[in-house]
């Protein structure tokens, strides 16, 4: 997760970050604004812009401590948790500067839901787990519960295979369940936005297939941000795409554009699979 | 084996198949057995303190038969004994320090955890640990000069007027002032709060940080993420933990002796005098005799049976938690 020092001193970067088409303004969601982000004393992220569209998927791609997953840290502000870590810019949300401080970051995270790469399941039931974040906010009755349960998930496509053991223990599942779990927890809250912190990172093929269906059903109602290291991927699920190295946001644009022509010589070699 | 071990780095080709063969199969056995009666001296000890504690407590079972456990007695002049209040001062006290324990020790755990300023969370858990290691006749000696007066003078003797002595608030306040069941239970809950909160503080950080990060990623708040999630993920150990704590305070002799009261009797109210097994044995043991000391050794098996049932149980807990 650290950035390497020696390396980041070497990136003399030549050129301007690239945004290509990027999306229409009134359908940004979440953007982050110049943002730089420090561990400690060591510099993370440089200066990133990041223009997020509802009800898309956006991936985040480019070589291991680029700085992606620093990026999704800082947008739930999760990065909180750790007193070394800071973020200065800005993170707008839903009108509002999630960086100056006035708003809760409970509730932010209420509505960025984020799934991370290893399975989190909570010690305690299937149903429980799901039900968890919703107890948190709302009173439902039995039955309503009972049916967001087996709605999320049944959308985070794992209803079939644990309809019959709901009371089972969550750890106790394979750990492509476990992560569908995690994303069945994330959407029950009804976030409006959704992280994905190399979900499939730990999954077998299989399992990333369901969990990439399950992604895809997901955009219609929820924006998705999704870090990941898998070029493919990130090809067949989003939207728009962001090349980040070294800290730095070195292009951003639609998906398909990014991997057929793009304009920066960095962003060319990485999705040719010259270097990465 | 240090010779052997000599062999060995001289150098693989200078030292004969035969050589070698030998020193694996003495050394090896030798080490083995030495290993074995390391472990095996462990439990025999064990099962000769039993031994003789049952074969010197046997006349006081002979005598008093089961009664021995329910008996009240404690007469000195007719050799009639019975282990009745020592027996429940013992667990009282210990059931009453944990009480007080448990929710202190949880409260240090979490804020060393999830609140304390990293510079400070080291300094403190050192001092915690240094806690545990304060001999217990200091704490006795401090609950006896310094705390029992104090509470005596500030809170049960004024509460104990104010109300009609006759009244239940009168009742509950009436006792010994200078040593009493409660005073005891709460020397006996500072000396258990180092172990305790230790402990919980090991097993909270022992928690995924990926897991804690999931939860406070669903927007839960500190609170929330320390009792569904952490206390939920570490059960088996704070029951543990908790054991750890009642094993100690069911055994600890000197602070209790001090401040316990040592009245061969059964508390009436939190602020009345008792004993307990511990401080019944190291008040009587010099100038006991005969039935008497018998009947303190039958004690000391009892306290050494329901130490062993409290793990028992402990075991018997963990087995059953899932997780």
């Amino acid at each position: 997760m650290t950035m390497n020092e020696p390396l980041s001193s070497a990136s003399s970067c030549d050129d301007e970050p690239q945004y290509m088409a990027p999306p229409p303004e009134e359908n940004i969601v979440l953007r982050a604004r110049k943002l730089n982000f420090y561990y400690g004393t060591s510099q993370a992220l440089h200066e990133v812009d990041l223009p997020v569209e509802k009800n898309k998927v956006t991936a985040l791609i480019g070589p291991s401590g680029c700085g992606k997953s620093t990026l999704l840290r800082a947008l739930n502000q999760i990065y909180a948790l750790y007193p070394k870590q800071r973020a200065e810019g800005e993170i707008i949300f839903d009108g509002q500067d999630v960086l100056g401080g006035k708003v809760r970051v409970d509730s932010l995270r209420e509505r960025v839901g984020m799934v991370f790469q290893k399975p989190t399941p909570f010690p305690m039931s299937i149903y429980d787990n799901v039900a968890f974040g919703v107890r948190l906010y709302h009173k439902k009755s039995k039955a309503q519960m009972d049916e967001l349960v087996e709605t999320s998930l049944k959308r985070a496509a794992l209803w079939d295979e644990v309809k019959d053991k709901l009371n089972a223990l969550g750890t106790g599942l394979s750990g492509g369940q476990q992560q569908r779990l995690c994303v069945a927890r994330g959407i029950a809250v009804e976030p409006e936005v959704l992280l994905l912190d190399e979900p499939a990172s730990a999954l077998d093929p299989i399992s990333t297939a369901k969990l990439e269906e399950t992604l895809t059903q997901l955009k219609k109602d929820i924006t998705i941000v999704i870090v990941t290291h898998n070029l493919q991927q990130a090809a067949r699920l989003s939207d728009y795409t962001g090349f980040m190295f070294l800290g730095k946001m070195i292009e951003f644009g639609p998906t398909g554009a990014l991997f057929s022509t793009p304009k920066s010589q960095r962003t060319r070699d990485y999705v040719t699979g010259r270097f990465g | 084996m240090g010779s052997a071990m000599g062999s060995q780095t001289m150098g693989l080709g200078s030292v004969d198949a035969t050589a070698r063969i030998n020193r694996g199969s003495w050394g090896e056995s030798l080490f083995r057995s030495a290993c074995f009666g390391a472990a095996t001296f462990l439990l025999v000890a064990l099962g000769g303190i039993m031994l003789a504690l049952f074969v010197g407590g046997w006349p006081a079972f002979h005598k008093f038969g089961f009664g021995f456990f329910f008996s009240t007695a404690w007469d000195v002049n007719n050799d009639v004994y019975g282990a009745a209040v020592p027996i429940f001062g013992t667990i009282a006290s210990a059931l009453i320090s944990l009480m007080i324990a448990l929710p202190l020790a949880i409260g240090v755990a979490v804020f060393l955890t999830e609140f304390c300023p990293r510079v400070l969370a080291q300094p403190i858990s050192t001092v915690i640990d240094l806690l545990a290691g304060i001999p217990s006749i200091v704490y006795g000696m401090w609950g006896f000069f310094v705390f029992a007066p104090l509470i005596a003078n500030h809170i049960q003797l004024p509460l104990e007027s104010a109300f009609d002595p006759d009244s239940f608030w009168g009742k509950f306040f009436a006792g010994v002032p200078n040593g009493n069941l409660l005073i005891a239970s709460v020397v006996l809950a500072i000396m258990i709060l180092p172990y305790m909160s230790s402990v919980f503080r090991e097993l909270m950080l022992s928690v995924p940080a990926s897991v804690r990060e999931a939860a406070y990623g669903l927007g839960c708040t500190t609170f929330e993420v320390v009792r569904s999630v952490m206390l939920p993920y570490i059960r088996r150990g704070m029951i543990g933990g908790t054991m750890l704590g009642l094993g100690r305070a069911l055994g600890e002799t000197m602070a209790v002796t001090f401040v316990i009261g040592n009245a061969h009797n059964f508390p009436s109210s939190l602020f009345d005098a008792t004993s307990t097994i511990a401080s019944t044995i190291a008040n009587e043991f010099a100038e006991a005799s005969g039935m008497r000391a018998a009947a303190l050794i039958a004690m000391g098996l009892v306290l050494f049976l329901i130490t062993f049932v409290v793990l028992a149980i402990a075991r018997l807990l963990l087995r059953s938690q899932k997780f």
